[in-house]
């Protein structure tokens, strides 16, 4: 395959992950704002998912409708889903003989969606959950038509290396934005604050499922963190993350293979390995920042080995 | 309002042939589709059209138009009425094309190796080496099987009586042939079960045709020769179709970054390291392909790539250097190219043509220039062209001083009055000018046409101009069976 043809998969895919992320983190900040006015902000998401001044922020952050225009229609903001899903779009064009031809449509359908003024209307003066709702629909489309209609060969290895390097560090950020929120202060016992949270990385069920205690704040971190069977946990984004690298293995480029799987599998060493006591001794927030900055030199190292980026 | 009267409303230039009508009769090969179309009314017309414009947009059938910073999506006008051609009238066609072809690919391949037709005074040698598209890095080289042209998409038009015309010879990067392919897919959705009824012959070979001929170059002798399809890139406006053929060919899209030259040898950078190419259809003009060669400033080409074509360790479809056969010039020596070759009579007519560099002919034109249209040799798509019907007193003196300056650049002809075609436009059927090009293959087993082609048409009325860069659009070109 070529090197061009993979990195833009791989970015396709990032794309396309964070657009799942950004939706799904907008929806749930909306509806808990719409609960319990006093003490919500929008502070965190805009931290996760933008790169706004914090000074910025503090004024955006009081408006929801701002918040969700700025977020998800702002031809101005590089990190809205309008230029996010933008990029994604453009990624799937350069490499369409790579694609289904349902993959490409599916992707180029989002875009006429989402550049519909109906949607930046909706989000100012309709209910904005609804219009969220279509554009997550879209982004399942996408995942689904990825399902059923790719090949399984290198082109699917790579759109899911990128998706599940995408969402571990996603999943790391979003925990540890959240924990900063609150100074790493595990003794704080706010159930909405967790509740919301695991809404909007669909893993309120789960964790309901999972402990009978309430909700702690350790609790979340061996979740979000340690969980194998959550989809969004930092273990099984990596544990996924490493099986679809392994599809890669081959006799050419065989040096820079090895590289990069010792890298994923030192970092996945580490997580399986650890529970949320050793975390916590550790210093979640160090921990966390450790984690993100390994995942970040995988991707660097793809870049070099299989990306032809010089 | 019913649809009968949309054709109540359809009236025909009598000085023009219309492929629909003759005098107030339908002909024949339009009876079906009229019959059908009566059946429906207006809602159901603007229903269609409506949905053909949402398949080619969501389908991305679309080229961007980048203005102020941000890409606008814009598709290829389509009319939803098909033209069509009879089987007589193709088989005329197909064969007047191929003899045009043979003569064009001995032309090319005299001009850049003995040069009999020069020695011999047919062309004149200064006309071939005034041209700007001929390329001396092509002379003395023996391309694989004696094949210049891999693709041609020639120009047709006809004239008020129905004659057919060679309008132009596209044999250097023709485009279009993916709207020929998409065009039928949209009207098998929009107008369900009237192609089978109407015995139209099928177009999707070509991707398959065009494979086989590729595969056949490959200057390794492997079962399974690496192919690409070398494109500008995602800014292109033809960048649709470089990723539609790609990916019915099943063929690697390449982009000048991702090949490499070592040692004479073509590579693309893959992640598995580079592995050689053999053989590369090429959407990149020749002034682009090589910077080493050509424009030094070029980033679409790859550096070293004519000299690893010219060792004979690549094949590059189409050759370059084709442009000294398609240019504008030389196109009026077709007609006794055929007769020089193939000792044959052209089967299909040129349109007469006047060399602005010659003093008679350039006296005539200048005392008839509201009957003709003065083009440049070296333009295309409908640039720098003054069509005299129209053009003001001043346009014309203007035009005339750029003439002088360099009048091998210039050649005119009679304006013809392209034939004209139903079209469904704002609710009423409408006749509009069109032209048709069909796309030729040549491989080592002989020229192949698929029948059909694209059919652009002038949208605005009365207009004569049918590229798409002067605001043409196209319709699906049916070729009947019997």
């Amino acid at each position: 395959m070529l090197s061009r043809v993979a990195d833009s998969l791989y970015w396709m895919s990032r794309y396309m992950e964070r657009t799942d992320g950004i939706l799904r983190m907008l929806r749930i900040n909306y509806a808990s704002s719409q609960d319990d006015i006093q003490d919500f902000s929008w502070k965190p998401a805009l931290r996760i998912f933008s790169y706004i001044a914090e000074k910025d922020a503090g004024t955006v952050a009081q408006n929801s409708r701002e918040v969700l225009q700025y977020m998800v229609t702002d031809r101005e903001n590089a990190n809205s889903v309008l230029s996010i899903v933008t990029r994604a779009r453009e990624n799937a064009r350069s490499v369409q003989d790579h694609i289904t031809k349902e993959l490409w449509q599916c992707l180029n359908e989002f875009y006429h969606i989402i550049r519909d003024g109906q949607v930046a209307r909706g989000l100012h003066a309709d209910d904005p959950i609804s219009i969220l709702d279509v554009l997550i629909r879209q982004g399942l489309l996408y995942y689904g038509t990825t399902d059923v209609t790719m090949a399984r060969g290198e082109g699917y290895a790579f759109i899911n290396i990128g998706k599940f390097l995408e969402r571990g560090v996603q999943s790391a950020d979003i925990l540890d934005i959240k924990f900063s929120d609150l100074q790493y202060d595990f003794t704080l016992m706010d159930t909405n604050y967790w509740k919301y949270l695991l809404l909007s990385i669909s893993g309120y069920e789960l964790y309901l499922k999972t402990y009978r205690t309430g909700f702690e704040a350790r609790n979340v971190v061996e979740l979000i963190v340690l969980n194998e069977d959550f989809p969004r946990s930092v273990i099984y984004s990596v544990n996924q993350l490493y099986r679809y690298f392994e599809r890669l293995k081959s006799d050419r480029n065989k040096e820079a293979y090895l590289k990069i799987e010792f890298m994923i599998g030192r970092i996945r060493s580490r997580v399986k390995y650890s529970t949320v006591e050793s975390i916590l001794e550790h210093g979640l927030h160090s921990y966390l920042k450790g984690l993100k900055q390994d995942l970040y030199e995988v991707g660097n190292a793809f870049n070099l080995h299989y990306f032809a980026y010089t | 309002m019913q649809t009968s009267d949309l054709l109540n409303s359809y009236v025909v230039d009598p000085n023009t042939w219309d492929e629909m009508y003759a005098h107030s009769d339908v002909r024949q090969q339009y009876q079906h589709v009229v019959e059908f179309l009566q059946q429906m009314n207006i809602e159901e017309l603007n229903k269609k059209e409506e949905m053909a414009k949402k398949m080619f947009m969501s389908q991305g059938i679309t080229f961007t138009v980048y203005n102020s910073g941000e890409g606008i999506e814009k598709i290829f006008p389509f009319d939803i009425i098909p033209r069509i051609i009879t089987a007589s009238e193709w088989t005329y066609i197909e064969s007047g094309i191929r003899q045009r072809l043979k003569a064009l690919n001995l032309f090319l391949k005299d001009v850049y190796n003995s040069q009999f037709i020069l020695k011999d005074g047919v062309v004149p040698t200064e006309m071939v080496y005034s041209c700007p598209h001929f390329l001396r890095e092509m002379h003395g080289f023996q391309v694989p099987h004696d094949i210049y042209v891999h693709v041609a998409g020639i120009d047709l038009i006809r004239d008020q009586d129905g004659t057919f015309y060679i309008l132009e010879d596209n044999l250097r990067t023709p485009s279009g042939v993916s709207y020929m392919l998409e065009n039928r897919e949209i009207t098998k959705r929009i107008f369900p079960d009237l192609i089978p009824r109407n015995n139209v012959r099928t177009v999707t070979e070509y991707p398959d045709i065009l494979h086989r001929n590729l595969v056949s170059l490959s200057p390794r002798q492997t079962a399974n020769p690496t192919i690409v399809l070398l494109t500008p890139g995602i800014y292109n406006s033809a960048y649709f179709e470089h990723t539609t053929l790609a990916r019915l060919m099943g063929v690697e899209l390449v982009e000048g970054r991702d090949l490499v030259i070592d040692n004479h040898r073509v590579y693309m950078k893959t992640t598995s390291g580079l592995q050689r190419v053999d053989v590369i259809y090429r959407r990149v003009d020749d002034e682009f392909l090589d910077p080493l060669v050509f424009r030094p400033d070029s980033m679409l080409g790859v550096a070293g790539i004519i000299s690893a074509y010219r060792k004979g360790n690549v094949a590059i479809v189409n050759a370059p250097g084709n442009g000294v056969a398609d240019d504008k010039a030389i196109y009026a020596y077709v007609p006794a190219m055929i007769r020089y070759y193939l000792n044959e009579e052209p089967i299909l007519k040129n349109v007469p043509t006047y060399q602005l560099g010659n003093r008679e002919e350039q006296e005539y034109v200048f005392s008839n220039m509201n009957r003709m249209v003065v083009k440049k040799t070296n333009e295309s798509g409908g640039y720098g062209m003054l069509m005299g019907h129209t053009a003001s007193d001043e346009e014309i003196q203007r035009y005339q001083a750029e003439i002088l300056k360099d009048p091998r650049q210039y050649i005119a002809q009679p304006i013809i009055s392209l034939s004209s075609a139903p079209c469904y436009m704002n609710g009423r059927m409408q006749p509009r000018r069109i032209d048709l090009r069909p796309y030729a293959l040549c491989g080592p087993d002989g020229i192949q046409i698929v029948p059909g082609g694209l059919t652009r048409v002038a949208l605005r009325e009365g207009s004569l101009v049918v590229n798409s860069s002067q605001g043409g659009g196209s319709k699906d070109t049916w070729v009947l069976a019997s």
